[in-house]
C-alpha cells in the first residue's frame, strides 16, 4: 500500500508542480503496479489539480501555471483512461453535459464526464460555452437522462436556470434530472434555480447520478 | 440637470486647480452607443462614418466626459494576419490568431495603421470624430497594450504556456506588437487623438506579477514613453485585480490608471493616488447592467466618496466597458448622480446620500 499512496501522491505532486513531461512515465508506473485506474485520477491527478485551483485562489498561481497543471493532468489521464474498469449498473442511461454559454473553462466538465463515463452512463458532451438551445435540442432527441451543467464564473450562472427553464418550456424537465457543479455555484443556487443535484467534484458528481437514476 | 462647462473646460480647470461644475465622469457606453445611435455593431467595424457618429450620439445624449474610438480588441492582431468574426449585432471576436507555430513568429510584419486591416478605418473616424466635437471634448482612440495583442497573434491558451515553455517566444511577438500598436499610436496623435491604452492580459487575475513585469512591463513602458514623447497624457485600463501592480503603472507617469471594479478604489487611492489620477469603479455587469438607477446611485455615490479626495484627481468611471444592452436609465442614473453631487465635493454630504440610497434600498 505504501508504494501505491507513494505514486498517488507523485501524479498530485507532478500536477500541482507543472511536471507535465513527468507525469506519464508516474501514470505508467502506477497502472504497471496494478492499481486501481480510477484512484489515480480521484486521489491522485485530481488531487493535484484542486490544489493548484487552491493556490490561483490565493494569488500564488495564475493562469499560465494553471495550464500546465492541466496540460500535466490530461497527459496523466491519457495513461490512466484506458485501465479503468467501466462499471455496467448505470448503462444504457444517457447523460448531457457541457459547459454553459458564455464561459470557456472545462477542466472541471472534462473530469465529470470521465467519471461518469466510468461509472457507465452514455455520455454525450456538447463541450464549451454551449448556448441554451443546443442543450435543449439534443434533451429532446435524447428524451430522458440527466443534464449536467457547470460553469466556473459567476457572470454566466443565469443561464443554467434558462436551460432547466427550457426543458420546463418544452415539458421534458420531469423527463431529466438535472446537476450543476462548478466553483461559484452552491446547494442552495442549485435549489433556488430547480436543479437536482449541486456536488463539489467530479467523482462525487458520478456517486450521486447514480443514486438520482436509482430513485428515479 | 444641465452641465455648466463642456468636458474639454472642465478638464481644463480640474488640471490648473480652478473650480469646476462637477467630477468627471465616463460610464463606459463602448460599443453600446449602437444602441444609443440607431445602428448595428457590426456596422461600426463597416463604416468610420458610422462608427464617429455613433460615438458622438451617445457622448450628446449623456454629456460624459470621454470619446473614444475603439470597437474590440483585435484591430491590430487582425491587421498582422488574425481573423475576426463580426456577428451582426454583437462585439466582434477573435475567430483565429495570426499564427499557429512558433516556427512561424518571424514571418510576422508590424502592421501598417494606413493600409492593414480596419485601421485606416478607423483613422477615418478619428478625422470624422474631430469635425464633430473638436475644441468639445478630449477626442481618444483605445490600443491594446503589447503583451495583450501578443495573445490574439499565437493564441491565448499557447501564448499562456509559452511564458513558462518558450519565453523568448513570447517576447518576439510582444516586441513586433510593440511596433504595430506605436505606429497606430503614432498615427492618432498626428490626427490629435490621444490614444488610451487597454492591456487586460496583464491582470493579476491573469499572469503573476512577475510575468507582468518580465513580459508586459517593459513594451508598455516603452509604448507609454513614445506616446508622452508626443505630447499626450496616457490613461491604462487593466480588467481584474491589479493591486500587485499599480505601484508598476503608477511609476510609468500616467495621465490616469482605471480600475475594474473587482480592485478597491479606496486601497489604490491610499497606494498610488499621489502619484496618478485614478478612474473607476462602478461595477459594469451587477450594478449597470442588471441593478436598478437607485442601485447605480448608491454605487457611483460610494466610489465617489472613496475617490475624490486622491490627490492626483478622480473621474467617476464604470470598473470595465458596459455592456452593449446597459438599460439608459442606468447610464443616465450615473451621470445624473455625479451631477447632483456636484464640485467641490461634500463628503458629509455624500455620506448622507448613501444613507439615504440604503434606506431606499432595504425598503425594496
Amino acid at each position: 500500500m505504501a508504494e501505491k499512496d507513494a505514486l498517488l501522491a507523485e501524479l498530485a505532486r507532478c500536477v500541482l508542480e507543472m511536471e507535465d513531461d513527468a507525469v506519464v512515465n508516474v501514470a505508467k508506473e502506477y497502472v504497471e503496479a496494478g492499481f486501481d485506474a480510477y484512484e489515480g485520477i480521484t486521489e491522485g491527478l485530481a488531487k493535484g489539480m484542486e490544489k493548484a485551483g487552491q493556490l490561483y485562489e490565493e494569488e500564488e498561481y495564475f493562469v499560465p501555471e494553471l495550464l500546465i497543471c492541466s496540460d500535466a493532468m490530461y497527459n496523466g489521464l491519457e495513461i490512466l483512461k484506458p485501465h479503468l474498469k467501466r462499471d455496467d449498473s448505470s448503462k444504457g442511461c444517457g447523460v448531457l453535459i457541457g459547459v454553459v454559454e458564455g464561459d470557456t473553462h472545462d477542466i472541471g466538465k472534462n473530469l465529470v464526464k470521465i467519471m461518469m463515463e466510468t461509472a457507465g452512463f452514455d455520455v454525450h458532451d456538447l463541450g464549451r460555452d454551449v448556448p441554451v438551445s443546443e442543450f435543449i435540442a439534443k434533451a429532446k432527441e435524447m428524451g430522458t437522462g440527466i443534464v449536467c451543467m457547470s460553469t466556473l464564473m459567476t457572470t454566466t450562472m443565469g443561464n443554467m436556470k434558462k436551460v432547466i427553464d427550457g426543458l420546463v418550456a418544452e415539458g421534458i424537465r420531469d423527463q431529466f434530472k438535472v446537476m450543476v457543479g462548478g466553483g461559484p455555484l452552491s446547494t442552495a443556487f442549485a435549489e433556488k434555480i430547480g436543479a437536482d443535484a449541486y456536488t463539489s467534484n467530479a467523482a462525487e458528481a458520478a456517486k450521486r447520478a447514480r443514486e438520482l437514476v436509482a430513485t428515479a | 440637470m444641465k452641465d455648466q462647462m463642456t468636458p474639454m473646460e472642465r478638464a481644463t480647470a480640474l488640471a490648473k486647480g480652478l473650480p469646476v461644475d462637477r467630477l468627471p465622469c465616463n460610464p463606459n457606453v463602448a460599443n453600446g452607443v449602437a444602441r444609443i445611435y440607431g445602428c448595428k455593431i457590426s456596422e461600426l467595424s463597416r463604416s468610420a462614418k458610422t462608427l464617429a457618429q455613433a460615438q458622438v450620439a451617445s457622448y450628446r445624449y449623456f454629456g460624459y466626459d470621454s470619446i473614444r474610438i475603439f470597437t474590440d480588441l483585435f484591430p491590430w492582431a487582425e491587421a498582422m494576419g488574425a481573423t475576426v468574426k463580426y456577428p451582426d449585432d454583437e462585439t466582434a471576436d477573435l475567430d483565429q490568431p495570426a499564427i499557429t507555430d512558433v516556427r512561424q513568429i518571424d514571418s510576422l510584419r508590424p502592421a501598417d495603421p494606413y493600409k492593414d486591416g480596419r485601421l485606416p478605418l478607423q483613422l477615418d473616424a478619428m478625422k470624422y470624430l474631430q469635425d464633430e466635437v473638436k475644441g468639445e471634448i478630449g477626442c481618444s482612440c483605445g490600443i491594446v497594450g503589447p503583451f495583450t495583442n501578443a495573445f490574439f497573434l499565437m493564441g491565448v491558451n499557447k501564448t499562456l504556456s509559452m511564458i513558462y515553455k518558450n519565453p523568448e517566444a513570447v517576447h518576439k511577438l510582444c516586441q513586433v506588437s510593440l511596433e504595430t500598436v506605436k505606429a497606430y499610436a503614432a498615427a492618432a496623435i498626428d490626427l490629435g487623438i490621444t490614444p488610451a491604452i487597454s492591456e487586460p492580459m496583464s491582470s493579476c487575475t491573469v499572469v503573476s506579477p512577475k510575468a507582468f513585469r518580465e513580459f508586459s512591463l517593459p513594451y508598455l513602458k516603452e509604448l507609454v514613453d513614445f506616446i508622452k514623447s508626443r505630447g499626450k497624457g496616457v490613461v491604462v485600463h487593466i480588467c481584474g485585480q491589479t493591486n500587485k501592480i499599480w505601484n508598476d503603472l503608477a511609476d510609468l507617469g500616467l495621465a490616469g490608471l482605471s480600475i475594474d471594479n473587482v480592485a478597491s478604489l479606496a486601497e489604490c487611492k491610499q497606494l498610488v493616488g499621489n502619484k496618478v489620477k485614478i478612474l473607476g469603479n462602478v461595477d459594469p455587469a451587477v450594478v449597470m447592467f442588471s441593478g436598478t438607477p437607485l442601485d447605480v446611485r448608491y454605487h457611483t455615490l460610494k466610489c465617489i466618496l472613496d475617490g475624490y479626495d486622491s490627490p492626483k484627481g478622480y473621474m467617476v468611471m464604470s470598473g470595465c466597458s458596459l455592456p452593449v444592452d446597459t438599460p439608459k436609465e442606468n447610464i443616465q442614473a450615473m451621470m445624473d448622480t455625479v451631477r447632483e453631487v456636484g464640485y467641490p465635493i461634500c463628503p458629509e454630504r455624500v455620506a448622507e446620500l448613501i444613507q439615504d440610497c440604503e434606506r431606499r434600498l432595504k425598503q425594496q
